[in-house]
């Protein structure tokens, strides 16, 4: 087990590592590099030079490299070309307000198609499968952006209760953001769950057929029993991954709803920084996303070793 | 026995089902006015073949249906309860109070994810859960209770089925299948227990079994099904004594008995004969296995084996399961490594005309055939087949009527130089073909072709084979079973064949099984064009008795034994000279069982074909084996020519396999000798008593104490 649990985790440190890697790698491949971006393109070959030396981009890749992962894992991405302040304290608090929606999205999207997926398994072929079918797949099929629309229309325009646009910048508190949350994450959920709905569904079908779920039904258990103890664990197990999957979209999901939004998080942050070509920021963004979706996953095997016994003891028999 | 006939506790009235298959299809009768009766401490058997109903009928003692299936008539009465009559909440005590169900598969019935502690105590009852596990007699219930299903073997897991089944003290306890699927041994155990634990608990049992041996030494009484109507019902003794149906009758008539000299061959009106052992064991050795030792991670599976499969002949491994029998085919077969020791793929010699012969028609079969009219027969049928064929003896070809020369021969056949010419000669593969053989061109040069190939890499080379071969196991350019199946030459691939055990998972359920037979003859180019290919696979179709029709189904359309005939055609397709048939016929009805064997009897006849035969049932093997070898933990403990091996069984471990055996007859119950204790006596130098005729035991002393 424990061997088990530290080469998963070697894997992801791997992982991490090697997207760092290819994360520099991306941002040195850029045309023109960091001294230009500042200096502009009339820039004097002189002077592109002075500044060079003077950010320290004369000296090998690699050394850089080093000096970057360095300081990253103090927290110290280098400082923004264009608002000159630690690129670290800023993608922080942008990130803070990002992962606000993501929270939110993740709780009630997980809870919630986790919940109609099984409910969708267990009434297979009735009609509150057909319902949840239905709509989770018209959910999978519109992207984001025009759910974010819809919802717009219907519950900022149509009836204004919640606000279409946030006003507020990135320094905005908790309590001056939560108004704004519930559109975004509305959005994402929806397309996120579409896809947990149908692996819950098909996984819990196949769990219900199978002979153990007979066999504890004509122990004469009840059909809550049967369900949450003997078929969820079974079930749950392929849409484990599924769900860390979507977690992981997420990062990049929020970026568009973000704009749609206006709302001041990682997503709208990145899109000002590509366009700004703050360099810096971009490569940090870049690396956070790379930490997420990794975790997302070592996450993911975890729980799975939480549900899957054979995961956890030793071997098993041998043929 | 109680004298005051009891009222019933199980009482089955007329019932009817009938199962509808999606929501437009009819609705198909799968029970039809079915009455039986069981009373208190006695044990009703349903006896049928799959499809027979009799598992249907089981399951509605405890208000059971399969999804689509409803009652479309009669009643079901447990305790004096009408079972579809009672609310949710009256099922729910029902079952597991009143009516308890040992289902077939206990590695399958119980949930992955729970200790099997918690699932026996959620079966309810007042009995603390190592009671009960200490009641099905499995050692350290503490510990056991904390483990999970996958950490216990077969026969525990199934312990632990009847134990949650007895959880809650029920009246009746339904077993369907208890022991289908372990092993003799474990099963004499389980039943033994299940026997036991129906006295003290004074339980009435309704067992259901396909397996005739199992309901003989069970069951009071006998209900025989079949195609969801009763077609006999009577005490057990009496049933088997004198079966008044002939459907009954074919059926006992069918299971094999550990007493059959022969396979047995089942009249329709239920007679029996046995038919003779084939001779046409040939002298040559296919397969050579040595001191082969196979590894998984730590432990050793299969420990220093040695047997040899000569061509014609069929070769049983029997031992139960984790004996490493299984082990060995898949490795045979290229899907597992060996970790030490040799495996070599022998001479194909003249045998390869023969091949060539068998696959064009019958005729090269013939051990009279010799390679000459084997090649011709080829040739003329359809030519390029038995060009590729007969190729694989170019050596066969160029010697003439080589078989002749076959034993001592086939080293010399193939002398590398001589089987380069011919090859280059005649990969034209008209009617001449076969001397030469376009596969003849991958044999010597790799070196692997079945037989001459490797020795004609021997020294032997100019001479007609007269003889110089040797012994005819020179190292050379033998075929090389210990690599794994991707990086053998073509041609070796196509020398060693497996049959699986389950035909159904096996066949690609989306491919017609014409396809299926097709698929290998273009893999190993045995069928030039495609048209051939199709006609060939029509005759590979037809060589497992089945109707030309058949090329076009869905696995889906056929039934288990078709299935299991196409799985043999497929492995044929690549003209084998070794079939591995592993556990073939485990998962069948007796009587398609003893069509199966009767085929694959057939087949070796025909094609001179070597099979190794693995299986745990006794009674199969004696039917169809020459030769035995049984396995112990990886280790042979025993092997010699079948007849001398059950005649006198040296190993006290033999003896105990063969006195688990059930017999198709209650009153054979004596026979059962108490098992001996012994332990390992062999040493270096010192590992077999022989007795004489190639029957060997391997040393063993009383145990200690």
């Amino acid at each position: 087990m424990f061997s088990f649990l530290l080469r998963r985790v070697a894997a992801a440190l791997g992982t991490l590592l090697l997207s760092s890697v290819m994360v520099f790698l991306a941002v040195q491949a850029l045309p023109g590099d960091v001294a230009t971006q500042v200096l502009g393109r009339d820039a004097t070959p002189d002077a592109v030079a002075a500044l060079r030396q003077q950010m320290g981009l004369d000296r090998p890749a690699w050394e850089r490299y080093f000096d970057w992962i360095k300081g990253a894992l103090h927290g110290d991405f280098g400082t923004s070309l264009v608002t000159t302040k630690p690129v670290g304290g800023e993608v922080a608090q942008y990130l803070g307000n990002s992962a606000l929606i993501a929270v939110v999205t993740v709780l009630f999207a997980v809870t919630g198609s986790v919940v109609l997926g099984v409910l969708a398994g267990l009434y297979r072929d009735r009609w509150p499968d057909h319902l949840i079918s239905t709509v989770s797949l018209v959910g999978m099929s519109v992207p984001e952006f025009v759910v974010a629309t819809v919802l717009v229309l219907a519950f900022s325009v149509t009836v204004p209760v919640l606000p279409a646009v946030v006003l507020y910048g990135p320094g905005a508190g908790v309590g001056q953001l939560l108004p704004a949350v519930w559109l975004p994450a509305a959005s994402l959920a929806i397309v996120m769950a579409a896809y947990i709905v149908r692996m819950a569904r098909t996984s819990v079908i196949d769990v219900m057929a199978s002979e153990y779920v007979t066999t504890a039904r004509l122990k004469g258990l009840t059909t809550w029993r049967v369900v949450t103890r003997h078929a969820l664990p079974s079930a749950l197990l392929p849409t484990l991954h599924v769900i860390a999957l979507n977690v992981a979209w997420l990062v990049g999901g929020v970026a568009v709803v973000e704009n749609v939004f206006n709302y001041p998080g990682v997503g709208k942050l990145m899109l000002t920084s590509v366009q700004n070509r703050d360099l810096p920021v971009i490569q940090a963004i870049a690396l956070i996303s790379a930490v997420v979706y990794v975790s997302c996953n070592l996450a993911a095997d975890l729980g799975s070793m939480a549900l899957n016994p054979k995961l956890r003891t030793r071997g098993g028999r041998i043929r | 026995m109680t004298t005051a006939p009891k009222a019933p506790i199980v009482s089955v009235d007329e019932l009817s089902v009938a199962y509808r298959s999606g929501s437009g299809g009819r609705e198909v009768p799968v029970v039809q006015e079915v009455s039986l009766e069981v009373r208190p401490g006695r044990t009703l058997a349903l006896v049928g073949e799959s499809g027979s109903g009799k598992s249907t009928v089981a399951a509605t003692l405890l208000g059971h249906l399969r999804h689509g299936s409803r009652i479309t008539g009669g009643r079901v009465a447990v305790d004096g309860e009408d079972v579809f009559a009672l609310s949710a909440r009256e099922l729910r005590r029902l079952r597991g109070g009143t009516v308890a169900m040992v289902a077939q598969n206990a590695g399958h019935a119980l949930t992955p994810s729970m200790r099997i502690g918690r699932q026996i105590a959620e079966a309810g009852g007042e009995v603390p859960v190592t009671d009960l596990l200490e009641q099905v007699r499995l050692e350290r219930p503490r510990e056991l209770a904390r483990r999970y299903p996958h950490e216990l073997s077969g026969g525990q897991q199934q312990r632990v089925a009847i134990a949650m089944a007895i959880a809650a003290r029920p009246k009746v306890l339904v077993l369907d299948e208890p022991t289908t699927g372990l092993d003799v041994i474990t099963q004499r155990g389980v039943l033994d227990l299940i026997g036991a634990l129906r006295e003290e608990l004074g339980l009435a049992a309704v067992l259901v079994s396909h397996d005739l041996g199992v309901v003989a030494r069970m069951a009071d009484e006998v209900c025989v099904l079949s195609a969801g109507r009763v077609v006999e019902a009577a005490p057990t003794r009496r049933l088997f004594a004198a079966p008044a149906d002939p459907y009954t009758r074919r059926l006992l008539a069918s299971v094999p008995r550990i007493a059959d000299a022969g396979l047995a061959v089942v009249g329709e009106d239920g007679t029996r004969e046995i038919r003779p052992r084939a001779d046409s064991v040939g002298a040559v050795d296919v397969v050579d296995v040595r001191e082969v030792t196979i590894d998984y991670g730590a432990s050793r599976a299969v420990d220093g084996v040695s047997f040899r499969v000569r061509r014609g002949e069929v070769l049983a491994l029997v031992g139960e399961s984790g004996s490493g029998k299984s082990t060995i085919a898949w490795s045979l077969a290229g899907l597992r490594a060996p970790s030490g020791g040799t495996m070599r793929a022998a001479a194909r010699g003249g045998a390869g005309a023969v091949v060539g012969g068998g696959s064009g028609g019958r005729l090269g079969a013939r051990p009279g055939g010799d390679g000459p009219l084997g090649v011709s027969s080829g040739g003329d049928s359809d030519g390029l087949v038995g060009g590729a064929s007969g190729g694989d003896g170019p050596v066969g070809g160029s010697l003439g009527g080589s078989r002749g020369g076959l034993s001592g021969v086939v080293s010399g056949a193939g002398s590398g130089g001589r089987a380069d010419g011919p090859l280059g000669v005649s990969s034209g593969g008209d009617s001449d073909g076969p001397v030469g053989g376009s596969s003849g061109g991958d044999g010597p040069v790799d070196g692997s072709y079945g037989g001459d190939g490797p020795r004609g890499g021997s020294p032997g080379s100019d001479s007609n084979g007269s003889s110089g071969g040797s012994s005819g196991t020179s190292p050379g350019r033998d075929g090389d079973l210990a690599a794994p199946a991707r990086r053998r030459p073509l041609a070796l691939r196509r020398a060693v064949q497996l049959v699986f055990q389950n035909a159904d998972t096996s066949l690609n359920p989306r491919r017609s099984v014409g396809d299926a037979v097709r698929r290998p003859l273009h893999f190993f180019g045995t069928a030039g064009s495609r048209g051939e290919a199709a006609t060939r696979a029509r005759q590979l179709i037809a060589d497992v008795r089945l109707g030309p029709d058949f090329a076009d189904r869905l696995p889906a359309q056929l039934s288990g034994g078709q299935r299991q005939r196409i799985g043999i055609a497929r492995a044929l397709a690549g003209e084998p000279d070794l079939l591995i048939a592993d556990e073939i016929t485990t998962a069948l009805d007796v009587s398609v069982q003893a069509d199966v064997l009767r085929l694959l009897d057939d087949l070796r006849r025909e094609r001179e074909l070597a099979c190794l035969f693995i299986s745990h049932d006794l009674a199969v093997v004696r039917g169809i084996a020459d030769r035995v070898v049984v396995l112990r933990h990886g280790v042979v403990v025993e092997e010699g020519p079948t007849d001398a091996v059950f005649a006198v069984p040296g190993h006290p471990y033999t003896r105990a396999l063969m006195a688990a055996a059930l017999e198709p007859d209650p009153e054979a119950e004596g026979a059962v000798a108490a098992a001996e204790e012994w332990a390992d006596a062999a040493e270096p130098g010192a590992l077999w008593d022989d007795l004489g005729g190639g029957h060997r035991v391997r040393r063993w002393r009383p145990a200690d104490g």
